[in-house]
């Protein structure tokens, strides 16, 4: 029996190496390749080269690189604030306040997930425009601050949580945004920074939207940086892995930041 | 009640805050839409440095995105039917300018009387002709060139004027010499891509379409010899199966294959491996032999269009006449700094395309190639020619396993392509 265990403990063992190394792969592959020229990665050079200072100068002296990572926290940390605000408050809503017309309502926003991007750009935009919004960053990050997913996500974790603390709260006399903020969010800490690094990994890759609204280089976000700089006749691939690699750290910083929370936050806050 | 009316204070205080920042001021100042920073837009600054050294009160504002994010952002501008939001100026290919034009009629200004075209390549003003009117500025040339390794074909037993003016059959018989006496591949190649049917297709004159823009497939000799072209190079062995664009420059710059036939833009590539400079040399392209075909062809290449509504629409055309068709020491420039070939006539005489470059040991590919620009067959490229190429590629792997003839693929690939663009 013992052995049984030790058998099938060494093939998971073996297993999760595997899985483990695709994973990881495609990241060593970036780093490496930031410190290689074309040539070498073109021929598939697998080992660390020694370009790195080179990639570093032509990507922070020939693209705005600084800016367009400011940019992209910018529209990023704004979204993330935004669509925990509205996301929580409606989730929170949906679930603890009683309505005939909830359920359609929420049934309505559901509905709004099943429709593609594709076919809402072109209103969308003429939106934008006749707004004068164009060329904001308010644009791009107007368009992101509702979610329906977000809605559902938080009001599916809040299906749990014990009522009789929020009418205690109320007998107490606290008011409703009191109870919302001072009670409810902190007990549901982990919900929320699931959410945070969701919608910050979403903010932070949205590519269509940023293309089709930002119109000035200085409005750039770093998707659209690498996607232009890949779009070449002889692209300069040391520098567009060192960009990845730039824009990939944020996501990685926040992700290892919060990986507690957001572990427990898939697995629910509060138990009773 | 009371909270929908402050709700509505709220989004009309966001609105005016950010819709006062976000108005663009459009006076004086040109937008460019463009791609590749090492090309394209590194061009295009130069451009716009010295229209701003003739007219200071211009300013031109290039922005710089992927070929796709252009053509994406300019369907949604041109398909919202608003005018702000328009650059002046846009870069498009060639192959999908008509695409444009004739989606979007009025949107490109008509530029007929502003240019005079005998001053630029004839295939290209071709490209952006519809009904007769011109619409756009001519750019840079994809004119194909025959490039190789001057070592390994002389190491075979080829001399330069071996390798002139050559059918691709003797090409293909040239490249089982290199294999058999070198070792070396004649090419890489991959046999789902396009590149090379086109510029087969080209060189005859020819493209995948009639006169009124039909699906021309069957019955068009100069595919069916390019269809056995690509079963023979493959057959042969001489070339080294690639599976996308950078395993085929990698061919290159390795020295696994001794040439490449590609347009003028590859240079760039060709020269990053500096360890074989003065190794490379350049002859035209190879013709075909059943049909009438010149040793001259083109691959990509792209040109400027002038939006029709765009704020200032006057300056940016002055901009173009006094730079792209009036600047000859501009376009000395940009072949030098860019390996940028401009299809303005006046400027090929220029001292830059006739300097001897020592990457290609000593010859003066540029002069060579643009003599050789001036050969290209005109062609029309209609609106599908990405359609049509993937309707042929999808039939190549059958044809050159040898399970499909090349007349069932041509019939497949003509049906596949008429329900495709119904």
């Amino acid at each position: 029996m013992k052995r049984n265990i030790r058998v099938s403990r060494v093939f998971l063992y073996l297993f999760l190496i595997i899985v483990s190394f695709i994973c990881v792969f495609p990241f060593y592959w970036m780093i490496v390749g930031s410190t290689n020229t074309p040539i070498q990665i073109i021929a598939g050079k697998m080992t660390f080269g020694s370009h790195f200072v080179e990639n570093f100068h032509t990507l922070f002296n020939n693209y705005d690189m600084l800016r367009i990572l400011m940019n992209s926290l910018k529209i990023s940390g704004i979204s993330v604030i935004l669509i925990l605000l509205i996301g929580g408050m409606a989730g929170y809503g949906f679930q603890m306040y009683k309505s005939n017309l909830k359920e359609k309502l929420y049934g309505f926003f559901l509905l709004t997930m099943m429709v593609p991007f594709a076919t809402l750009m072109i209103p969308l935009f003429k939106i934008i425009t006749k707004l004068n919004l164009l060329d904001t960053h308010f644009a791009v990050i107007i368009v992101s601050a509702v979610s329906a997913f977000m809605i559902f996500f938080f009001r599916q974790s809040f299906i749990n949580y014990p009522t009789e603390i929020l009418e205690a709260a109320r007998v107490d006399g606290a008011g409703e945004f009191r109870i919302f903020f001072n009670i409810f969010v902190p007990s549901m800490k982990s919900t929320f920074a699931a959410a945070a690094i969701y919608s910050f990994i979403t903010s932070w890759n949205s590519y269509l939207w940023p293309l089709i609204v930002l119109q000035s280089n200085e409005k750039k976000t770093t998707t659209l940086l690498i996607s232009m700089m890949s779009s070449s006749y002889t692209p300069e691939y040391g520098v567009i892995m060192l960009a990845i690699v730039v824009a990939t750290l944020p996501t990685i910083i926040i992700f290892f930041a919060f990986q507690k929370q957001f572990v427990q936050g898939m697995l629910g806050s509060v138990k009773q | 009640m009371k909270k929908s009316i402050v709700c509505l204070l709220v989004i009309a205080l966001f609105v005016t805050i950010f819709g006062a920042a976000g108005a663009e001021d459009s006076d004086g100042k040109i937008t460019v839409w463009a791609w590749d920073p090492s090309f394209n837009i590194a061009i295009m600054k130069e451009a716009a440095a010295r229209y701003e050294a003739i007219n200071p009160d211009i300013k031109i504002d290039i922005v710089e995105m992927a070929k796709a994010d252009v053509e994406q952002k300019l369907n949604t501008v041109l398909a919202a039917k608003t005018t702000e939001g328009l650059p002046e100026i846009v870069l498009i290919e060639d192959y999908n300018a008509q695409k444009y034009l004739q989606y979007y009629p009025g949107s490109f200004a008509d530029l007929t009387t502003k240019f005079n075209y005998n001053d630029f390549a004839a295939y290209k003003v071709g490209v952006m002709t519809l009904d007769g009117k011109v619409y756009g500025v001519p750019f840079d040339s994809g004119v194909v060139g025959f490039f190789y390794r001057s070592d390994i074909l002389a190491e075979a037993g080829f001399k330069a004027e071996d390798l002139k003016n050559i059918t691709w059959d003797q090409f293909i018989e040239i490249g089982k010499t290199v294999k058999e006496k070198t070792g070396k591949y004649m090419l890489g190649f991959q046999n789902t891509d396009g590149g090379i049917m086109r510029i087969m297709m080209q060189s005859a004159g020819k493209w995948y379409f009639d006169e009124e823009g039909k699906p021309a497939l069957i019955g068009n000799q100069a595919l069916v010899e390019a269809f056995e072209l690509y079963k023979k190079i493959v057959d042969s062995g001489i070339a080294k199966p690639t599976n996308n664009w950078n395993e085929w420059v990698g061919t290159i710059n390795t020295g696994e294959s001794a040439s490449v036939t590609s347009g003028v833009w590859i240079v760039g590539s060709i020269k990053a491996a500096k360890d074989q400079s003065g190794l490379w040399d350049v002859a035209p392209v190879p013709r075909l032999s059943t049909v009438d075909s010149k040793n001259a062809s083109n691959l990509g290449g792209s040109s400027w269009y002038i939006l029709d509504k765009s704020a200032d629409k006057d300056a940016a055309i002055d901009f173009m006449q006094k730079i792209y068709a009036g600047d000859k020491d501009f376009y000395q420039t940009i072949l030098i700094n860019n390996g940028a070939v401009g299809t303005y006539l006046p400027a090929a005489t220029g001292e830059a395309y006739s300097t001897p470059d020592e990457f290609f040991g000593g010859r003066a590919i540029y002069e060579d190639l643009s003599a050789w620009m001036k050969e290209i067959p005109p062609v029309d490229y209609g609106i599908y020619t990405y359609e049509a190429d993937a309707a042929i590629m999808a039939q190549m792997e059958a044809v050159c396993a040898g399970t499909m003839t090349i007349d069932d693929a041509i019939k497949a690939a003509e049906a596949q392509l008429e329900n495709q663009i119904q």
